[in-house]
């Protein structure tokens, strides 16, 4: 029933999106398979897989026997995302590059491109839903994606198939295997892609200079230890600190200027907790909410926890229902109304 | 030894014979000693390695103390081009090894034909009075077209005779890396009038990162690996005493099967080709027709993607090589396929199939058959 629409496939050399080409193509589609080459760097001892994922993203659509493409956006990549993640670090925020990357190349970049060489809509492994250009979480809720989508348009939904939105994990590892697809038994990635596995503050290291500082306790001033950039803590951390004995200390502040990193023991410091908070930098998927009650999540598979939303000319104001942990300047909060993701904004 | 699909990379890898890993064997545990340790037994390690050289020299028509043993052919070829200060000529087709070799040092690429052949007069053009090492690979992996060093040597002897009237005291050498037709050629490193050549056991059943240089006494070489002064000091660190053992044994094994095995997989790769072209006339074999080592086959489909063509065959258990990825991994074409100069098109479409010890005339039969059945598959989806 679906013969002539055109649906371009991102395909990551991933179990997920192996999957999402095979349903498609049983539903009857007109697929075709796209490897995004995204910019990567290689660090010392550690060297991001692309080649490997776009062989496996290949011998998928091989065994598909469907069409197969490249989409190289090394170039926009690095200037859109990764570049932007690394001015937001240096302004002593703390960026979701993943959610930038769904805004402007997944779903800008990737959409258009796919547009233009004649593809009717674009498909993703996300779990997430889409009806009618409203984004909703996935069935499988401990998976559920949404928090990476809400900066994606309504438009841009309109021509997207989220075909793993009603399955879960597990299903969909059945469901691989069952098809004898080659990516079937293949390890989820971790952390972010262009990072690969060595962890953002070895990733940042080759882009900032190490500038030793002081580490201070908030109550009493004083200096516990040093620290080799304010830029490379956020806040709640605990790991990482090097400031031994006694109780943990937490990352409760810092000050980019000074280079201090401001740490406590007292894991109910009122700037650890967070009862209300800004959002700047809004977006909204669809038409704007009215204010009033709402679910948020501050990050990726954080519990929903209800707020009281009001519109302002900032932005938004959000009144939590309860105070949450950890809510750090240039993290993004996403805004739901039951199942469907509204759209959020990012921290001031 | 259970392997399930059907092996066509032999060029790339073999499988070590039962034999060469039974002459191995008692050097990895009962005969575990330090060849350079004074006692008894491992005088007799001594001996055996010595012994295995000897044979190993014996193949190739050397005498065994111009052998120096070395981790695979890449490091002999490094080895062998350590010394050289000045010119270097070589051929746009040869391995890596050769060429990332040669572009340390001022260098000419001869451009080879559209077989991939290298003749005795593009070497003479290229020689300049300050060369100092011709390098030419007795056989290309890619396409298995045998060059003709004898020819190749013949213009070096000249050249030499000439230096010697006009009082030019440069020397000339002539190296060879035939990690590709080892075993499967007749190497007498007289009769093709080599100063230096470069073999491996592991494209003839032995041992991986095994490799030797023969270099005639008059060659000056320089270590490229210093420390105890193993190998005339050429190459230090203890003796890779199973290794050569096995690299023997392999070397033996080939030489003695040689004749019957060339033949045995000239017809096989000969009734592949034929059917393969039958069922695609559009396809293009690439490679010498007449100079071509018996088990290769080169073979280019047009418009499709030999990179695909490698996936849907390995996922019908047919195992081959495709020197050139996939037009979207730009950059990568193989420059063998570029030298020769096929269209892109073309080189994109390509596969390389080498046959060896794990073919046999059912498996080709068979993989003959999943080979028309992909690709026509490729031809039909990229048509639609």
């Amino acid at each position: 029933m679906n013969q002539k629409i055109k649906v371009y496939v991102g395909m990551s050399g991933g179990v997920d999106s192996s999957l999402t080409a095979a349903l498609l193509l049983e539903q009857g589609y007109d697929v075709t398979g796209v490897y995004m080459k995204n910019w990567t760097q290689d660090l010392p001892g550690m060297i991001c897989p692309w080649a490997d994922d776009l062989a496996d993203a290949k011998r998928v659509a091989v065994q598909l026997g469907i069409n197969f493409k490249v989409f190289d956006f090394e170039n926009e990549y690095k200037h859109k995302v990764v570049d932007y993640m690394i001015e937001e670090y240096k302004r002593g925020r703390t960026p979701n590059p993943d959610i930038m990357c769904n805004q402007e190349v997944k779903f800008k970049l990737f959409l258009e491109t796919s547009l233009e060489e004649g593809a009717d809509m674009i498909a993703m492994g996300h779990y997430a839903r889409v009806e009618d250009g409203v984004l909703k979480q996935a069935v499988d809720t401990n998976k559920d994606q949404t928090y990476f989508l809400y900066r994606v348009t309504g438009q841009a939904l309109q021509k997207t198939l989220f075909p793993l939105g009603e399955f879960t994990k597990p299903q969909v590892r059945e469901m691989a295997k069952a098809r004898g697809l080659y990516t079937a038994a293949k390890k989820d990635s971790q952390g972010i892609c262009f990072v690969g596995k060595v962890g953002i503050r070895d990733f940042l290291s080759v882009y900032v200079e190490q500038k030793p500082g002081e580490i201070i306790d908030k109550s009493t001033g004083r200096v516990l230890g040093h620290h080799d950039g304010a830029i490379f803590y956020t806040l709640g951390q605990r790991h990482g600190l090097e400031v031994g004995g006694g109780l943990p200390y937490y990352v409760v502040g810092k000050d980019m200027d000074k280079n201090e990193v401001y740490v406590t023991t007292d894991l109910n410091d009122d700037t650890l907790w967070k009862k209300t908070v800004g959002l700047a930098s809004i977006h909204w998927i669809n038409e704007a909410p009215v204010s009033g009650t709402y679910q948020i999540r501050v990050r990726h598979r954080a519990p929903l926890v209800s707020a009281n939303l009001m519109l302002n000319e900032a932005g938004v104001e959000l009144d939590l229902s309860n105070a949450e942990r950890a809510v750090a300047p240039g993290q993004s909060v996403v805004i739901y109304n039951g199942s469907i993701c509204v759209g959020g904004g990012i921290v001031v | 030894m259970k392997i399930t699909s059907i092996y066509l990379d032999h060029a790339a890898a073999t499988p070590l014979d039962e034999r060469v890993l039974s002459a191995m064997q008692p050097f990895f545990t009962e005969f575990f000693y330090n060849p350079s340790s004074p006692y008894a037994p491992a005088i007799e390690v001594r001996r055996a390695y010595e012994a295995a050289k000897q044979v190993l020299a014996k193949q190739i028509g050397a005498k065994s103390d111009e052998l120096i043993m070395t981790a695979g052919a890449t490091e002999s070829i490094n080895l062998a081009f350590g010394n050289i200060k000045g010119h270097v000529v070589t051929a746009n087709i040869e391995h890596h090894a050769v060429l990332e070799a040669a572009k340390l040092r001022a260098h000419t690429l001869i451009s080879s034909d559209a077989r991939g052949y290298v003749t005795a007069d593009s070497v003479r053009a290229a020689l300049r009075p300050d060369t100092e090492l011709v390098s030419i690979a007795l056989a290309n992996n890619e396409l298995g077209t045998i060059q003709p060093l004898r020819d190749i040597a013949t213009v070096i002897k000249q050249e030499r005779e000439d230096r010697l009237a006009h009082n030019n005291t440069t020397p000339l050498y002539f190296h060879s890396d035939a990690s590709q037709g080892v075993g499967q050629l007749d190497i007498n490193v007289a009769r093709l009038g080599l100063d230096m050549l470069t073999i491996n056991a592991a494209k003839i059943y032995g041992p991986k990162q095994m490799g030797l240089l023969w270099a005639a006494s008059h060659v000056k070489l320089s270590a490229q690996i210093v420390g105890g002064g193993q190998e005339r000091g050429l190459r230090s660190g203890t003796e890779n005493v199973a290794g050569t053992i096995g690299f023997a044994r392999a070397l033996e094994l080939a030489t003695e099967h040689r004749v019957y095995e060339a033949d045995r997989l000239r017809d096989l790769r000969d009734s592949l080709q034929e059917r393969l072209t039958a069922a695609f006339p559009e396809a293009i074999v690439s490679g010498h027709p007449k100079h071509r080592l018996a088990g290769h086959l080169h073979i280019s489909f047009p418009n499709i993607d030999g990179e695909r063509l490698l996936f849907s065959l390995e996922n019908r258990g047919v195992l081959v090589a495709t020197g050139s990825a996939c037009a979207a991994n730009k950059g990568t074409r193989s420059h063998v396929l570029t030298a020769i100069g096929l269209p892109e098109k073309v080189a994109d479409g390509s596969i390389r199939l080498s046959l060896g010890h794990l073919s046999t005339k059912e498996n080709i039969a068979q993989a003959g058959q999943i080979m028309i059945e992909e690709v026509r598959r490729e031809y039909d989806r990229v048509s639609r």
